[in-house]
């Protein structure tokens, strides 16, 4: 081709897909009202099906922010694209010249902004129902839920892009979503369970790389395949 | 029609033996033709003709199943980023985001192109929409929203805009305006490539006019040489000739 034509740049695809993936999630609060009300719901239901004086709510509330944050996470994420299936937006974004994989990590980025904060309120709710002691590492606590936050949201990202294309949609995106997770179910509730029982950082450190592995697997695989399972 | 002051400034696009299959059922089948640089191509046919196939090929969001596409003389790989920051598509998904502002669609579109300093309140304006720059796009009219995609669609200055039956749904204002839009393309410069079933309207802005019927090429000629009324009759025949004479093959008698 003769003359030049502007290139756009990966970071500026990045940062302008999750500004405009969070701008339409505050203006129309779709995903986050609903993945909020579930948090809640969680909450109170425990709380009343759990007998505090025989089952210890420290014992328990590793499990339950995992299955929280997985179960509220296909909410939020499975809808991530049905409002790029709205009047033909991604067919739109992929007439542009924009790095694909950058668009995949824009929506990564937002999602998962979306879904740490859905873990922030997981803790708090737990927190005000089971007066939840996180621990002597909170810190660390939250970087454990954080890298398993990224984790979750890379692959859910990549398989809502899937499932968007079916005619099965959002109720297939737990089907294959549940047995890739199951790695880091298992590295990340151990750790997270080890901290809030107290146990030092040490304890939990192989755990941590294991889970920061798999963040990293994912969103590898996912930026090298988001393009070929969005274009024909 | 065309006239003599726009003339084709150089070699546009060239369709090279393009044939597309879906399963059992051959949408293009083996289509040759020439869509000029500088000139509105409109691309006639009936329904299930292949055309938006063609657009869509042409577009990189479907592959040829054989043969191939030419730029400017040069072979073309419609997948590749700098094709697509040559293209403007319009077709009748406006491809919007209705929560985000008329503004907000066009910087977003602007960034994804990697464009500076876009002038959007130039692109809106030109569709007759700066008043309601700050909107959301939620609350548009149908024939708004179509102009809005329009805005879009220009805003990185293509050098080939492809239309895929845009005036669907719009009422007659809104069809006026962006046809008068549409006819500031003829600039000599760009490649238009127009998809309707509307005879009238689409052979008023044709310099150019392909006709495809079962995707095959049944025209390929200057507008000038018809007239509205002339071309219809010219339309219908071909078209009615064409499918008459699969049907007879279909049932093994003479066509």
């Amino acid at each position: 081709m003769s003359d030049e034509r502007a290139v756009p740049g990966w970071l500026s695809v990045v940062a302008a897909v999750a500004g405009k993936d969070l701008r339409i999630e505050f203006r129309t609060r779709s995903r986050s009202f609903t993945m909020a009300g579930f948090v809640v719901l969680v909450g109170v239901l425990f709380n009343f099906s759990i007998d505090q004086a025989l089952v210890r709510p420290q014992d328990i509330a590793s499990g339950l922010t995992w299955i929280t944050l997985i179960l509220s996470g296909l909410i939020g994420v499975g809808r991530t694209f049905a409002i790029e299936k709205e009047d033909g937006a991604m067919s739109g974004l992929l007439l542009t010249p924009a790095p694909r994989d950058a668009i995949y990590i824009g929506k990564v980025v937002a999602n998962f902004i979306l879904v740490f904060g859905i873990v922030l309120l997981t803790l708090g709710v737990f927190g005000l129902f089971f007066r939840l002691d996180y621990g002597n590492h909170p810190g660390t606590l939250l970087l454990v839920l954080g890298a398993g936050a990224l984790g979750f949201v890379a692959l859910a990202t990549l398989f809502g892009a899937l499932t968007a294309s079916t005619t099965l949609g959002e109720s297939l995106l737990p089907i294959l979503l549940f047995p890739l997770l199951v790695p880091m179910v298992v590295y990340g509730a151990s750790a997270s369970g080890r901290l809030l029982a107290g146990r030092p950082v040490a304890e939990v450190a192989g755990q941590g790389r294991m889970l920061a592995a798999f963040a990293v697997l994912a969103l590898g695989a996912g930026a090298a395949l988001f393009g070929q399972i969005v274009e024909e | 029609m065309t006239d003599d002051t726009s003339r084709p400034s150089s070699e546009g696009l060239g369709l090279h033996a393009l044939r597309r299959r879906f399963g059992t059922h051959v949408a293009l089948r083996d289509v040759d033709a020439s869509l000029p640089a500088g000139l509105i191509t409109t691309v006639f046919g009936p329904n299930g003709a292949g055309k938006s196939t063609l657009l869509r090929i042409l577009a990189g969001s479907l592959r040829p199943t054989a043969g191939s596409v030419s730029w400017r003389g040069e072979k073309l790989d419609p997948r590749s980023a700098d094709w697509r920051s040559r293209i403007g598509v319009l077709s009748h998904a406006t491809h919007l985001y209705a929560p985000l502002g008329a503004r907000e669609n066009l910087a977003f579109h602007a960034r994804m192109h990697g464009l500076e300093a876009p002038d959007l309140d130039a692109a809106l304006e030109r569709v007759d929409l700066l008043s309601r720059a700050e909107d959301r796009v939620s609350g548009f009219s149908r024939g708004m929203r179509q102009r809005l995609a329009l805005a879009r669609t220009l805003l990185h200055d293509p050098d080939v805009v492809l239309l895929d039956e845009p005036f669907t749904g719009l009422d007659s204002h809104a069809a006026r305006l962006l046809e008068g839009v549409l006819r500031t393309l003829r600039d000599g410069r760009r490649t238009v490539v127009l998809v309707t079933h509307a005879l009238g309207e689409g052979l008023a802005l044709a310099d150019h006019v392909l006709l495809l019927v079962r995707g095959s090429v049944r025209l390929d000629a200057p507008a000038s040489d018809f007239e509205v009324d002339g071309f219809a009759e010219r339309y219908h025949g071909i078209v009615d000739a064409a499918e008459t004479g699969l049907a007879a093959t279909a049932s093994g008698s003479p066509a």
